[in-house]
Protein backbone atom coordinates (compact mmCIF):
# COMPACT_ATOMS: atom_id res chain seq x y z
CA UNK A 1 0.00 0.00 0.00
CA UNK A 2 2.63 2.33 1.22
CA UNK A 3 4.47 1.66 -2.42
CA UNK A 4 1.39 2.53 -4.29
CA UNK A 5 0.80 5.85 -2.21
CA UNK A 6 3.04 7.86 -4.24
CA UNK A 7 1.10 6.98 -7.51
CA UNK A 8 -1.79 8.35 -6.06
CA UNK A 9 -0.44 11.12 -4.19
CA UNK A 10 -0.30 13.07 -7.01
CA UNK A 11 -3.79 13.53 -6.02
CA UNK A 12 -3.09 15.15 -2.59
CA UNK A 13 -3.49 18.44 -4.12
CA UNK A 14 -6.93 18.09 -5.11
CA UNK A 15 -8.37 15.74 -2.28
CA UNK A 16 -5.57 15.92 0.94
CA UNK A 17 -3.35 13.44 2.21
CA UNK A 18 -5.84 11.75 4.36
CA UNK A 19 -8.09 11.53 1.26
CA UNK A 20 -5.78 9.82 -0.60
CA UNK A 21 -4.84 7.16 2.08
CA UNK A 22 -8.64 6.74 2.65
CA UNK A 23 -8.64 6.21 -0.86
CA UNK A 24 -5.92 3.57 -1.18
CA UNK A 25 -7.17 2.07 1.86
CA UNK A 26 -11.04 2.09 0.59
CA UNK A 27 -10.01 0.14 -2.65
CA UNK A 28 -7.66 -1.80 -1.02
CA UNK A 29 -5.03 -1.28 -3.11
CA UNK A 30 -1.54 -3.46 -1.58
CA UNK A 31 1.61 -3.41 -3.51
CA UNK A 32 2.24 -7.51 -3.19
CA UNK A 33 -1.99 -8.22 -4.42
CA UNK A 34 -0.85 -5.45 -7.35
CA UNK A 35 2.70 -7.24 -8.03
CA UNK A 36 0.38 -10.71 -8.49
CA UNK A 37 -1.57 -9.02 -10.61
CA UNK A 38 0.96 -7.49 -12.76
CA UNK A 39 2.29 -11.22 -13.01
CA UNK A 40 -1.05 -12.31 -13.53
CA UNK A 41 -1.15 -9.94 -16.96
CA UNK A 42 2.45 -10.81 -17.79
CA UNK A 43 2.07 -15.03 -17.94
CA UNK A 44 -1.53 -14.51 -20.09
CA UNK A 45 0.73 -11.75 -22.35
CA UNK A 46 3.33 -14.29 -23.02
CA UNK A 47 0.51 -17.64 -23.37
CA UNK A 48 -1.38 -15.48 -25.89
CA UNK A 49 1.57 -13.98 -27.63
CA UNK A 50 3.28 -17.72 -27.64
CA UNK A 51 0.00 -19.60 -28.17
CA UNK A 52 -2.39 -17.40 -29.58
CA UNK A 53 -0.91 -14.36 -31.65
CA UNK A 54 2.30 -15.86 -33.12
CA UNK A 55 0.20 -18.81 -34.92
CA UNK A 56 -2.58 -17.24 -35.61
CA UNK A 57 -0.66 -14.17 -37.17
CA UNK A 58 1.91 -16.83 -38.97
CA UNK A 59 -1.38 -18.60 -40.17
CA UNK A 60 -3.20 -15.03 -41.97
CA UNK A 61 -0.13 -14.12 -43.11
CA UNK A 62 0.29 -17.65 -44.57
CA UNK A 63 -3.53 -17.95 -46.07
CA UNK A 64 -3.02 -14.19 -47.10
CA UNK A 65 -0.26 -15.20 -48.68
CA UNK A 66 -1.94 -17.91 -50.36
CA UNK A 67 -4.97 -16.19 -51.62
CA UNK A 68 -2.25 -13.45 -53.46
CA UNK A 69 -1.08 -16.14 -54.85
CA UNK A 70 -4.22 -17.84 -56.15
CA UNK A 71 -5.49 -14.37 -57.22
CA UNK A 72 -2.06 -14.33 -59.15
CA UNK A 73 -2.54 -17.75 -60.61
CA UNK A 74 -6.39 -16.66 -61.60
CA UNK A 75 -5.02 -13.60 -63.68
CA UNK A 76 -2.24 -15.58 -65.59
CA UNK A 77 -4.61 -18.11 -66.23
CA UNK A 78 -7.28 -15.39 -67.28
CA UNK A 79 -4.72 -14.04 -69.35
CA UNK A 80 -3.74 -17.48 -71.22
CA UNK A 81 -7.11 -18.23 -71.05
CA UNK A 82 -7.33 -15.08 -73.41
CA UNK A 83 -4.38 -15.70 -75.08
CA UNK A 84 -5.46 -19.62 -75.92
CA UNK A 85 -8.94 -17.90 -77.22
CA UNK A 86 -6.91 -15.69 -79.02
CA UNK A 87 -5.18 -18.27 -80.50
CA UNK A 88 -7.80 -20.65 -81.35
CA UNK A 89 -9.97 -17.78 -82.82
CA UNK A 90 -6.88 -17.29 -85.32
CA UNK A 91 -6.39 -20.85 -86.09
CA UNK A 92 -10.24 -21.01 -86.75
CA UNK A 93 -10.36 -17.80 -88.98
CA UNK A 94 -6.96 -19.20 -90.63
CA UNK A 95 -8.97 -22.80 -91.15
CA UNK A 96 -12.22 -21.49 -92.14
CA UNK A 97 -10.01 -19.20 -94.89
CA UNK A 98 -8.25 -22.55 -95.58
CA UNK A 99 -11.04 -24.20 -96.18
CA UNK A 100 -12.90 -22.03 -97.97
CA UNK A 101 -9.62 -21.63 -100.07
CA UNK A 102 -9.58 -25.76 -100.55
CA UNK A 103 -13.65 -25.85 -101.12
CA UNK A 104 -13.33 -23.07 -103.78
CA UNK A 105 -10.31 -25.23 -105.06
CA UNK A 106 -12.22 -27.87 -104.96
CA UNK A 107 -14.71 -26.38 -107.09
CA UNK A 108 -12.94 -25.15 -109.20
CA UNK A 109 -11.09 -28.53 -109.75
CA UNK A 110 -14.67 -30.33 -110.15
CA UNK A 111 -15.54 -28.02 -112.70
CA UNK A 112 -12.36 -28.33 -114.78
CA UNK A 113 -12.60 -32.30 -114.33
CA UNK A 114 -16.04 -32.42 -115.55
CA UNK A 115 -15.16 -30.29 -118.72
CA UNK A 116 -12.74 -32.76 -119.03
CA UNK A 117 -14.62 -35.20 -118.71
CA UNK A 118 -17.40 -34.11 -120.89
CA UNK A 119 -15.11 -33.27 -123.57
CA UNK A 120 -13.62 -36.85 -123.38
CA UNK A 121 -16.89 -38.02 -123.85
CA UNK A 122 -18.07 -35.92 -126.58
CA UNK A 123 -15.14 -36.62 -128.32
CA UNK A 124 -15.41 -40.61 -127.38
CA UNK A 125 -19.07 -40.33 -128.61
CA UNK A 126 -18.11 -39.03 -131.42
CA UNK A 127 -15.49 -41.56 -132.10
CA UNK A 128 -17.92 -44.08 -131.57
CA UNK A 129 -20.64 -42.46 -133.85
CA UNK A 130 -17.76 -42.13 -136.89
CA UNK A 131 -16.76 -45.57 -136.16
CA UNK A 132 -20.52 -46.66 -136.75
CA UNK A 133 -21.08 -44.55 -139.41
CA UNK A 134 -17.59 -46.41 -141.03
CA UNK A 135 -18.93 -49.60 -139.74
CA UNK A 136 -22.65 -49.17 -141.06
CA UNK A 137 -20.65 -47.79 -144.62
CA UNK A 138 -18.72 -50.85 -144.45
CA UNK A 139 -21.53 -53.06 -143.76
CA UNK A 140 -23.85 -51.19 -146.53
CA UNK A 141 -21.59 -51.61 -148.96
CA UNK A 142 -21.19 -55.21 -148.19
CA UNK A 143 -24.71 -55.62 -148.64
CA UNK A 144 -24.64 -54.24 -151.76
CA UNK A 145 -21.95 -55.84 -153.20
CA UNK A 146 -23.78 -59.20 -151.80
CA UNK A 147 -27.05 -57.90 -153.48
CA UNK A 148 -25.20 -57.03 -156.61
CA UNK A 149 -23.84 -60.60 -156.68
CA UNK A 150 -26.82 -62.16 -155.98
CA UNK A 151 -28.86 -59.74 -158.16
CA UNK A 152 -26.72 -60.96 -161.15
CA UNK A 153 -26.39 -64.24 -159.87
CA UNK A 154 -30.11 -64.61 -160.11
CA UNK A 155 -29.67 -62.10 -163.72
CA UNK A 156 -27.38 -65.44 -165.02
CA UNK A 157 -29.74 -67.90 -163.39
CA UNK A 158 -33.22 -65.92 -164.83
CA UNK A 159 -31.07 -65.35 -168.27
CA UNK A 160 -29.94 -69.38 -168.43
CA UNK A 161 -33.50 -70.08 -167.94
CA UNK A 162 -34.95 -67.99 -170.21
CA UNK A 163 -32.59 -68.81 -173.10
CA UNK A 164 -32.39 -72.18 -171.76
CA UNK A 165 -28.22 -71.72 -173.28
CA UNK A 166 -25.79 -72.77 -170.00
CA UNK A 167 -23.76 -69.44 -169.61
CA UNK A 168 -20.02 -69.81 -169.08
CA UNK A 169 -17.85 -68.47 -166.50
CA UNK A 170 -17.42 -65.04 -169.41
CA UNK A 171 -20.69 -64.90 -170.04
CA UNK A 172 -21.31 -64.54 -166.09
CA UNK A 173 -18.94 -62.55 -166.16
CA UNK A 174 -20.21 -59.92 -168.51
CA UNK A 175 -23.73 -60.11 -167.62
CA UNK A 176 -23.06 -59.59 -164.11
CA UNK A 177 -20.72 -56.52 -164.97
CA UNK A 178 -23.61 -55.45 -166.72
CA UNK A 179 -26.27 -55.92 -164.30
CA UNK A 180 -24.14 -54.20 -161.87
CA UNK A 181 -23.97 -51.20 -164.05
CA UNK A 182 -27.28 -51.17 -164.40
CA UNK A 183 -28.13 -51.37 -160.81
CA UNK A 184 -27.30 -48.23 -158.71
CA UNK A 185 -28.33 -47.95 -155.23
CA UNK B 1 -9.71 22.86 -2.69
CA UNK B 2 -9.42 19.52 -0.53
CA UNK B 3 -12.97 17.24 -1.23
CA UNK B 4 -13.15 15.09 2.13
CA UNK B 5 -13.80 11.29 1.44
CA UNK B 6 -15.89 9.38 4.59
CA UNK B 7 -15.61 5.21 4.68
CA UNK B 8 -19.02 5.85 6.56
CA UNK B 9 -20.65 7.58 3.54
CA UNK B 10 -19.54 5.56 0.84
CA UNK B 11 -20.07 2.20 2.67
CA UNK B 12 -24.05 2.21 3.08
CA UNK B 13 -24.14 2.98 -0.72
CA UNK B 14 -21.91 -0.37 -1.83
CA UNK B 15 -23.45 -2.95 -1.92
CA UNK B 16 -20.39 -5.16 -2.28
CA UNK B 17 -17.19 -4.21 -0.77
CA UNK B 18 -14.85 -2.48 -2.87
CA UNK B 19 -11.70 -4.05 -1.70
CA UNK B 20 -11.00 -7.31 -3.27
CA UNK B 21 -10.84 -10.09 -0.37
CA UNK B 22 -8.19 -12.18 0.93
CA UNK B 23 -8.78 -15.57 1.02
CA UNK B 24 -5.76 -17.16 2.56
CA UNK B 25 -5.55 -14.25 5.57
CA UNK B 26 -3.57 -11.09 5.21
CA UNK B 27 -0.09 -12.32 5.92
CA UNK B 28 2.67 -13.63 3.67
CA UNK B 29 -0.26 -15.26 0.89
CA UNK B 30 -2.26 -11.99 1.70
CA UNK B 31 -1.85 -11.31 -1.97
CA UNK B 32 -3.98 -14.25 -2.82
CA UNK B 33 -7.66 -12.27 -2.90
CA UNK B 34 -11.14 -13.41 -4.73
CA UNK B 35 -9.93 -11.76 -7.50
CA UNK B 36 -5.94 -13.42 -8.49
CA UNK B 37 -8.31 -16.38 -7.89
CA UNK B 38 -10.51 -15.42 -10.52
CA UNK B 39 -8.14 -13.68 -12.35
CA UNK B 40 -5.87 -17.22 -12.21
CA UNK B 41 -9.15 -18.97 -14.03
CA UNK B 42 -8.83 -16.16 -16.58
CA UNK B 43 -5.24 -17.19 -17.02
CA UNK B 44 -6.26 -20.91 -17.42
CA UNK B 45 -9.22 -20.24 -19.76
CA UNK B 46 -7.37 -18.05 -21.75
CA UNK B 47 -4.24 -20.53 -21.83
CA UNK B 48 -6.49 -23.35 -22.83
CA UNK B 49 -8.84 -22.25 -25.63
CA UNK B 50 -5.39 -19.80 -27.62
CA UNK B 51 -3.61 -23.92 -27.26
CA UNK B 52 -7.18 -25.37 -28.78
CA UNK B 53 -7.39 -22.37 -31.19
CA UNK B 54 -3.77 -23.16 -32.18
CA UNK B 55 -3.28 -26.82 -31.99
CA UNK B 56 -3.57 -29.03 -35.61
CA UNK B 57 -3.96 -25.35 -37.38
CA UNK B 58 -5.15 -25.90 -40.78
CA UNK B 59 -5.31 -24.11 -43.76
CA UNK B 60 -9.51 -24.57 -43.70
CA UNK B 61 -10.27 -23.51 -39.82
CA UNK B 62 -11.50 -25.94 -37.44
CA UNK B 63 -14.37 -24.11 -35.15
CA UNK B 64 -11.84 -22.78 -32.37
CA UNK B 65 -9.04 -21.39 -34.64
CA UNK B 66 -12.00 -19.83 -36.37
CA UNK B 67 -13.35 -17.86 -33.79
CA UNK B 68 -9.74 -16.66 -32.66
CA UNK B 69 -8.61 -15.78 -35.73
CA UNK B 70 -11.69 -13.46 -36.51
CA UNK B 71 -10.89 -11.91 -32.96
CA UNK B 72 -7.11 -11.58 -33.83
CA UNK B 73 -7.48 -10.39 -36.96
CA UNK B 74 -10.58 -8.18 -36.27
CA UNK B 75 -8.17 -6.86 -33.22
CA UNK B 76 -4.96 -6.70 -35.39
CA UNK B 77 -6.91 -4.55 -38.12
CA UNK B 78 -8.12 -2.07 -35.77
CA UNK B 79 -5.38 -1.55 -34.07
CA UNK B 80 -3.15 -1.06 -37.62
CA UNK B 81 -5.83 1.36 -38.46
CA UNK B 82 -5.00 3.34 -35.33
CA UNK B 83 -1.41 2.78 -34.47
CA UNK B 84 -0.64 2.35 -37.81
CA UNK B 85 1.61 -0.45 -39.81
CA UNK B 86 5.30 0.36 -38.17
CA UNK B 87 3.94 0.24 -34.78
CA UNK B 88 1.46 -2.43 -34.98
CA UNK B 89 3.97 -5.13 -35.13
CA UNK B 90 5.42 -4.20 -31.21
CA UNK B 91 2.39 -2.33 -29.60
CA UNK B 92 -0.52 -5.64 -31.20
CA UNK B 93 0.69 -8.12 -28.39
CA UNK B 94 0.15 -5.74 -25.49
CA UNK B 95 -3.10 -4.23 -27.02
CA UNK B 96 -4.70 -8.05 -28.04
CA UNK B 97 -3.69 -8.92 -24.18
CA UNK B 98 -5.65 -6.20 -22.96
CA UNK B 99 -8.61 -6.57 -24.88
CA UNK B 100 -8.73 -10.48 -24.58
CA UNK B 101 -8.00 -10.50 -20.71
CA UNK B 102 -10.35 -7.67 -19.85
CA UNK B 103 -13.12 -9.06 -21.79
CA UNK B 104 -12.27 -12.67 -20.37
CA UNK B 105 -12.35 -11.20 -16.74
CA UNK B 106 -15.47 -8.67 -17.41
CA UNK B 107 -17.96 -11.78 -18.63
CA UNK B 108 -16.39 -14.32 -16.19
CA UNK B 109 -18.09 -11.40 -13.56
CA UNK B 110 -21.41 -12.24 -15.30
CA UNK B 111 -21.21 -16.17 -14.73
CA UNK B 112 -23.61 -16.84 -12.23
CA UNK B 113 -22.50 -17.23 -8.62
CA UNK B 114 -19.14 -15.02 -9.50
CA UNK B 115 -19.87 -11.93 -7.20
CA UNK B 116 -23.34 -13.35 -6.12
CA UNK B 117 -22.04 -15.93 -4.14
CA UNK B 118 -19.92 -14.97 -1.00
CA UNK B 119 -20.61 -13.40 2.63
CA UNK B 120 -22.51 -10.49 3.50
CA UNK B 121 -25.65 -8.99 4.77
CA UNK B 122 -28.22 -11.12 3.12
CA UNK B 123 -30.71 -13.68 3.80
CA UNK B 124 -31.04 -17.65 3.20
CA UNK B 125 -30.22 -20.71 4.69
CA UNK B 126 -26.30 -20.29 3.34
CA UNK B 127 -26.05 -16.77 4.46
CA UNK B 128 -23.09 -16.06 6.58
CA UNK B 129 -22.94 -12.13 8.02
CA UNK B 130 -19.23 -10.50 7.51
CA UNK B 131 -17.90 -8.19 9.73
CA UNK B 132 -18.82 -5.34 8.21
CA UNK B 133 -22.42 -4.11 5.95
CA UNK B 134 -21.02 -4.82 2.48
CA UNK B 135 -20.79 -8.14 1.01
CA UNK B 136 -17.65 -9.93 0.31
CA UNK B 137 -18.01 -11.83 -3.07
CA UNK B 138 -15.86 -15.34 -2.85
CA UNK B 139 -14.96 -15.01 -6.75
CA UNK B 140 -14.89 -11.22 -7.90
CA UNK B 141 -13.92 -10.53 -11.50
CA UNK B 142 -10.10 -8.96 -11.49
CA UNK B 143 -11.81 -6.09 -13.18
CA UNK B 144 -13.61 -5.20 -10.19
CA UNK B 145 -10.10 -4.86 -8.57
CA UNK B 146 -8.24 -1.65 -8.50
CA UNK B 147 -4.82 -3.57 -7.97
CA UNK B 148 -5.77 -5.60 -10.97
CA UNK B 149 -6.79 -2.57 -13.26
CA UNK B 150 -3.98 -0.55 -11.87
CA UNK B 151 -1.63 -3.33 -12.91
CA UNK B 152 -3.17 -3.59 -16.56
CA UNK B 153 -3.29 0.11 -16.89
CA UNK B 154 1.05 0.42 -15.45
CA UNK B 155 1.93 -2.48 -18.06
CA UNK B 156 0.23 -0.52 -21.04
CA UNK B 157 1.87 2.42 -19.87
CA UNK B 158 5.74 1.14 -19.66
CA UNK B 159 4.85 -0.54 -23.02
CA UNK B 160 3.64 3.00 -24.33
CA UNK B 161 6.77 4.52 -22.72
CA UNK B 162 8.82 2.17 -24.19
CA UNK B 163 7.66 2.67 -27.77
CA UNK B 164 7.41 6.28 -27.43
CA UNK B 165 11.04 6.71 -26.67
CA UNK B 166 12.17 3.70 -28.81
CA UNK B 167 10.35 5.66 -31.77
CA UNK B 168 11.23 9.20 -31.27
CA UNK B 169 13.90 9.07 -28.73
CA UNK B 170 13.87 11.35 -25.31
CA UNK B 171 14.95 14.33 -27.09
CA UNK B 172 12.13 14.11 -29.83
CA UNK B 173 9.61 13.23 -27.02
CA UNK B 174 10.39 16.71 -25.34
CA UNK B 175 10.51 18.23 -28.66
CA UNK B 176 7.01 16.88 -29.32
CA UNK B 177 5.55 17.82 -25.99
CA UNK B 178 7.02 21.15 -25.78
CA UNK B 179 8.17 22.44 -29.27
CA UNK B 180 6.35 25.25 -30.25
CA UNK B 181 4.87 24.91 -33.65
CA UNK B 182 3.50 26.40 -36.46
CA UNK B 183 6.95 28.09 -37.25
CA UNK B 184 6.46 31.49 -35.98
CA UNK B 185 9.07 33.76 -35.39
CA UNK B 186 9.95 37.08 -33.11
CA UNK B 187 7.97 38.09 -30.35
CA UNK B 188 4.87 36.07 -31.26
CA UNK B 189 7.33 33.06 -31.71
CA UNK B 190 8.00 34.05 -27.85
CA UNK B 191 4.35 34.07 -26.77
CA UNK B 192 3.47 30.71 -28.82
CA UNK B 193 6.42 29.14 -27.35
CA UNK B 194 5.61 30.26 -23.85
CA UNK B 195 1.90 29.09 -24.58
CA UNK B 196 3.19 25.60 -26.09
CA UNK B 197 5.40 25.10 -23.10
CA UNK B 198 2.29 25.55 -20.14
CA UNK B 199 0.27 23.08 -22.94
CA UNK B 200 3.24 20.31 -22.34
CA UNK B 201 3.68 20.53 -18.71
CA UNK B 202 -0.68 20.02 -19.03
CA UNK B 203 0.05 17.64 -21.38
CA UNK B 204 2.74 15.45 -18.99
CA UNK B 205 0.41 15.66 -16.55
CA UNK B 206 -2.21 13.79 -18.03
CA UNK B 207 0.26 11.52 -19.24
CA UNK B 208 1.25 10.94 -15.98
CA UNK B 209 -2.16 10.76 -15.01
CA UNK B 210 -3.42 8.01 -17.58
CA UNK B 211 -2.72 4.92 -15.58
CA UNK B 212 -5.17 6.16 -12.85
CA UNK B 213 -7.92 7.26 -15.43
CA UNK B 214 -7.91 4.08 -17.60
CA UNK B 215 -7.61 1.92 -14.09
CA UNK B 216 -10.41 3.87 -12.57
CA UNK B 217 -12.34 4.21 -15.44
CA UNK B 218 -12.57 0.13 -15.74
CA UNK B 219 -12.67 -0.37 -12.11
CA UNK B 220 -15.45 1.89 -11.73
CA UNK B 221 -17.69 0.55 -14.34
CA UNK B 222 -17.23 -3.47 -13.77
CA UNK B 223 -17.25 -3.04 -9.30
CA UNK B 224 -20.54 -0.65 -10.83
CA UNK B 225 -21.88 -3.40 -12.81
CA UNK B 226 -21.11 -6.06 -9.95
CA UNK B 227 -22.80 -3.89 -7.09
CA UNK B 228 -26.19 -3.10 -9.10
CA UNK B 229 -26.76 -6.68 -9.87
CA UNK B 230 -26.03 -7.90 -6.47
CA UNK B 231 -28.23 -4.86 -5.33
CA UNK B 232 -31.11 -5.98 -7.63
CA UNK B 233 -30.76 -9.58 -6.52
CA UNK B 234 -31.17 -9.05 -3.05
CA UNK B 235 -34.07 -6.30 -3.98
CA UNK B 236 -36.94 -8.73 -2.32
CA UNK B 237 -34.89 -10.57 -0.01
CA UNK B 238 -37.37 -9.28 2.72
CA UNK B 239 -40.40 -10.36 1.39
CA UNK B 240 -39.47 -13.85 2.17
CA UNK B 241 -39.80 -16.81 -0.17
CA UNK B 242 -40.76 -17.73 -2.79
CA UNK B 243 -40.68 -13.77 -3.80
CA UNK B 244 -36.56 -13.82 -2.64
CA UNK B 245 -35.86 -16.24 -4.93
CA UNK B 246 -37.88 -15.19 -7.75
CA UNK B 247 -36.92 -11.48 -7.25
CA UNK B 248 -33.14 -12.54 -7.33
CA UNK B 249 -33.64 -14.26 -10.71
CA UNK B 250 -35.84 -12.16 -12.57
CA UNK B 251 -35.10 -8.56 -11.50
CA UNK B 252 -31.37 -8.75 -11.90
CA UNK B 253 -32.07 -10.42 -15.45
CA UNK B 254 -32.28 -7.55 -17.79
CA UNK B 255 -29.40 -6.10 -16.44
CA UNK B 256 -27.02 -8.85 -17.48
CA UNK B 257 -27.26 -7.98 -20.83
CA UNK B 258 -26.59 -4.39 -20.24
CA UNK B 259 -23.58 -5.80 -17.98
CA UNK B 260 -22.45 -7.65 -21.21
CA UNK B 261 -22.18 -4.71 -23.34
CA UNK B 262 -20.85 -2.38 -20.79
CA UNK B 263 -17.98 -5.28 -20.39
CA UNK B 264 -17.39 -5.39 -24.07
CA UNK B 265 -17.59 -2.12 -24.65
CA UNK B 266 -15.07 -1.34 -21.35
CA UNK B 267 -12.54 -3.56 -23.14
CA UNK B 268 -12.58 -1.51 -26.30
CA UNK B 269 -12.58 1.52 -24.69
CA UNK B 270 -9.45 0.86 -22.46
CA UNK B 271 -7.87 -0.79 -25.83
CA UNK B 272 -8.30 1.66 -28.19
CA UNK B 273 -7.39 4.27 -25.31
CA UNK B 274 -4.15 2.59 -25.14
CA UNK B 275 -3.68 2.82 -28.80
CA UNK B 276 -4.39 6.39 -29.41
CA UNK B 277 -2.06 6.96 -26.83
CA UNK B 278 0.34 5.25 -28.86
CA UNK B 279 -0.53 6.77 -32.11
CA UNK B 280 -0.60 10.43 -30.58
CA UNK B 281 3.63 9.83 -29.30
CA UNK B 282 4.57 7.80 -32.04
CA UNK B 283 3.62 10.30 -35.23
CA UNK B 284 6.47 12.07 -36.64
CA UNK B 285 3.75 14.64 -37.93
CA UNK B 286 3.00 18.27 -36.55
CA UNK B 287 -0.34 17.38 -36.03
CA UNK B 288 -0.46 14.67 -33.74
CA UNK B 289 -1.05 16.55 -30.35
CA UNK B 290 -2.66 14.87 -27.71
CA UNK B 291 -5.71 17.29 -26.20
CA UNK B 292 -4.98 15.43 -23.06
CA UNK B 293 -7.72 13.02 -21.46
CA UNK B 294 -11.21 14.12 -22.11
CA UNK B 295 -12.29 10.86 -19.93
Amino acid sequence: MDLLSPMFGKLTPVLGAGAVDEIVNKFGLDFPKFIAQVIIFVLVYTILKKFAFGPILSMLEQRRQRIADGEAKLEKIARDLAEAEKNAKAVLDKANDDASRLIKEAGDSAKSLAEKRQQEAIHEANQIIAKSREAAKLEHEQLLSQLKREFGRMVSDATSRVTGKVLNSDDQSRINQETSAQVSL
Amino acid sequence: MALSFSSDLLTPMLAVHPEASELLGDGVLGFITNSVLVALCVLGLVFLFSKKATTNMTLVPHKAQNLFEFLVEFLYNRVESIVGPKQVKLAFPLLGTLFIYILVSNWFGLIPGVGTIGFGPSTGALSVTSSDHAFHPILRPPTADLNATLALAVSAFLVWFVLTIKEVGVWGFIVHTFGPKGGLKGFMGLVVGAVFLFVGVIEIVSIVLRPMTLSVRLYGNIFAGESVLHTLGGLLDKAGQPWSMIGSVLIPFPFYFMELLVGLLQAIVFTLLCSVYIQLSTTHDDHGHEEGDHH
